[in-house]
């Protein structure tokens, strides 16, 4: 009874405030020219991660295509829902989510919104609980992250293996953003190779609980530096790049993640490669094509969705053979790197 | 006369303010090759729905508006009070997120309880929490002296460490391999003021895309406690007397750390109550976002902008709420990026406290005040000056 009351006050309420605010409506025109939506994460356009190679898909599609292609960057978590709605609510043909934090968002908007077609990289839509909604116009882009983690695992393990790295004492590390699966995926396949190349080898892992603090990487990656790690992958966005910054300073080596990061820090070797500029491109050209496919795809070494960079640096060619071979093993299928972390 | 005239000169700053904001931010954007006013008009048209060009609906954009605002209010508030007390209350954040956490643990753990019951505990126990954090500070100050700007910034970071504890790796995580919490049960959330229904098309879409809550309603009832509480209270005269002067209220009799408490608790408690809202009217959970909200932090301005009045915190925080919605929108219909908005913020809040217009008015003949007038009505600047006045070595609280 309260609650019907409080509604229609609030539907008064509404009214009037429409009364002064009339807006005009979208109208169809006869050549269709499709229209993208681009939702960045709080890592923002600037991150030279995920988000900024996100962009680049679009821009790409946007020059291949002739698409109207728009970005709205987060500024907080409570900016997901009304920048996919807005997006959503004016006409936008494909409405992209970058990043895994963003599955709640896309699963409440994609309900409301079952005409417009919705990508989200790194997740699916969900409900509160986490669980999968399944929504027939929503696209999950999923990577195996693994491939790539495995690649620069390969490099840390031949590299220490030999003895040319400082500490030499068999100790390389990672540092974790939060414990969520596309970060352990990345974790899985790096500790996995390294150890395959030095079955003696030890892999620290650690986790600032951050994606965009630099200073709380940092300090994770100075302790595992202090425990003689010689190679510290970042696998935490723009935190990590504190943990680059922590390698360059202590005089080890440090890997980049998502995007190549070769100028984030001199001691940047190598950096494992999320394609998710391939993905959004993808997923644009399949609206394009009318061609949408809802659920999970996901890319990997085999499309060339996933791999690798070496930056900084030459690899000694003994090294270089085995990244090679290595990578030609995955790509054909015959190894096949895991998803959880080895223990 | 003079109740019109004291009511422009109090508004003169504040909207000068703003237009000294948005004439610098319309230099800066034209600076950059953008142009200003398209860019104001995708921030009227995100912010108010009002003129909008790439079919933007207006009843969405109102309802983003409020959503953000809405919290804006009751830390504002939590800030303003220990303004009037000479106190500087920059932990509106930690204490929301102390109600946030509250509120999300008392609505899982007694998740099946009805509304009539649930509802008032998960609110009244985000008061709680984000009181006892803003009483930290208070007590802190008024039995050892520490300062609060620096306790409170303290506690902020130890609020938002305990949320990433809670929600990876502790009690309230979902699941492992998670960043959020359990949703709060259905009996915790305030209602919102559709139905949250996908298939009612109202104004032309889906019901449930219209965030507004009741919270509103609650938020603006806080802000006009506020009100009574400052001005028609015993309680309120003895806060407005210590941040006038402590001596002079000690020797009237006010027990100043008393007051120092009290006006604490009661501050928390207003952030505290925002942290319920957010989760109990917009979230329903915890997640990871409230590591990267800065609602508390903005209510310093809004409290500054409104001059430490309830009708000028709701009004500064519509203005805000606003921005904040408007800034997407005027990023995609614009191409200016909506960093612009942070920009319109910062220089808001840098020409009330650099009181660049007290400064041209002394420079301009025409609008220097003549004899006999009012006082000058500069609230803010006033606000600070009795903070510092409040911290002069010798003034401690005893």
């Amino acid at each position: 009874m309260g609650q019907t009351r409080l509604r229609l006050l609030g539907l008064v309420a509404v009214a009037l405030m429409l009364a002064a605010a009339c807006g005009g409506t979208s109208s169809n025109t006869s050549t269709k020219q499709f229209k993208i939506g681009l939702v960045t994460d709080i890592g923002g356009l600037n991150d030279k991660s995920f988000n900024h190679l996100a962009d680049v898909g679009l821009l790409k599609a946007v020059t291949d295509f002739n698409v109207k292609g728009d970005v709205k960057e987060s500024k907080t978590g409570d900016d997901y829902i009304p920048n996919l709605t807005n997006f959503a609510s004016t006409g936008y043909d494909l409405v992209i989510g970058v990043g895994f934090l963003m599955q709640e968002a896309v699963g409440t908007v994609s309900g409301q919104f079952p005409n417009v077609h919705f990508a989200i990289i790194d997740g699916s839509g969900t409900d509160a609980a986490g669980n999968d909604l399944k929504h027939a116009n929503v696209a999950s882009l999923f990577f195996r992250e693994q491939d790539a983690g495995a690649m620069v695992g390969v490099i840390s393990g031949m590299l220490e293996k030999q003895g040319k790295l400082k500490n030499n004492k068999g100790v390389i590390s990672a540092v974790g953003g939060v414990s969520i699966p596309p970060v352990n995926h990345y974790i899985a396949g790096y500790k996995w190779a390294a150890t395959m190349e030095d079955p003696g080898i030890k892999v620290l892992v650690g986790y600032s609980n951050d994606f965009t603090d630099p200073a709380k990487c940092k300090g994770v990656a100075q302790q595992q530096i202090q425990g003689n790690s010689d190679v510290v992958f970042q696998v935490a966005g723009g935190c990590g790049l504190g943990a680059l910054q922590a390698a360059g300073q202590a005089g080890v080596k440090s890997i980049g993640v998502d995007a190549d990061q070769k100028d984030a820090d001199p001691s940047v070797i190598a950096s494992a490669l999320k394609k998710v500029d391939v993905a959004t491109y993808t997923a644009i050209k399949s609206v394009v094509n009318g061609q949408f496919a809802a659920g999970a795809l996901t890319f990997d070494i085999q499309n060339d969705g996933a791999g690798y960079q070496v930056d900084n640096f030459t690899l000694p060619a003994d090294i270089l053979a085995e990244v090679t071979k290595i990578h030609d093993e995955i790509k054909a299928g015959t190894l096949t790197p895991p998803a959880d972390i080895p223990a | 006369m003079t109740i019109v005239r004291r009511v422009v000169g109090g508004l003169a700053m504040p909207l000068g303010s703003v237009v000294f904001a948005f004439v610098v931010g319309g230099l800066i954007v034209a600076a950059t090759g953008g142009n200003p006013f398209s860019a104001y008009a995708g921030l009227v048209c995100g912010g108010f729905g009002i003129g909008c060009t790439q079919g933007e609906n207006p009843a969405l954009q109102i309802s983003n508006t409020i959503v953000f605002l809405t919290p804006l209010i009751t830390t504002g508030v939590a800030v303003a009070l220990p303004f009037r007390a000479g106190l500087f209350n920059i932990g509106a954040e930690g204490q929301l997120l102390a109600g946030s956490m509250a509120c999300t643990a008392i609505g899982i753990k007694f998740s099946s309880l009805p509304t009539p019951i649930l509802l008032p505990m998960v609110l009244l126990g985000g008061m709680v929490a984000g009181a006892l954090w803003a009483g930290v500070a208070g007590v802190l100050k008024a039995t050892v002296g520490a300062h609060e700007v620096v306790t409170t910034i303290m506690m902020n970071y130890i609020a938002q460490w305990l949320l990433r504890y809670l929600i990876i790796g502790g009690p309230l995580q979902l699941a492992a391999g998670t960043s959020k919490s359990l949703p709060i049960g259905p009996g915790a959330r305030l209602a919102t003021l559709l139905p949250s229904d996908n298939s009612l098309i109202v104004f032309g879409l889906p019901a449930s895309v219209y965030r507004v809550h009741s919270g509103l309603f609650i938020a603006i009832v806080a802000a006009a406690v506020f009100a009574f509480l400052l001005w028609r209270t015993t309680l309120g005269y003895e806060i407005r007397a210590v941040g006038q002067s402590q001596r002079a209220a000690r020797y009237a009799g006010v027990s100043v750390r008393r007051t120092i408490i009290v006006t604490m608790l009661i501050a928390g408690a207003f952030s505290g109550l925002a942290g319920a809202i957010q989760i109990a009217g917009v979230d329903h959970n915890l997640t990871d976002k409230y590591f990267s909200d800065t609602t508390g932090f903005d209510a310093i301005a809004v409290a500054l902008l409104g001059l430490g009045s309830a009708v000028g915190i709701v009004l500064a925080s519509l203005l805000f709420g606003a921005l904040h919605a408007g800034g997407s929108v005027m990023q995609s219909d614009a191409g200016i990026s909506s960093n612009l908005v942070l920009v319109l913020q910062a220089l808001i809040l840098f020409s009330i406290a650099a009181n660049f217009l007290g400064a041209i008015r002394q420079l301009i003949p025409g609008l220097r005040r003549q004899a006999g007038a009012p006082p000058p009505e500069t609230p803010a600047a006033a606000l600070m000056t009795e903070a510092a006045a409040a911290s002069e070595p010798g003034s401690q609280a005893t």
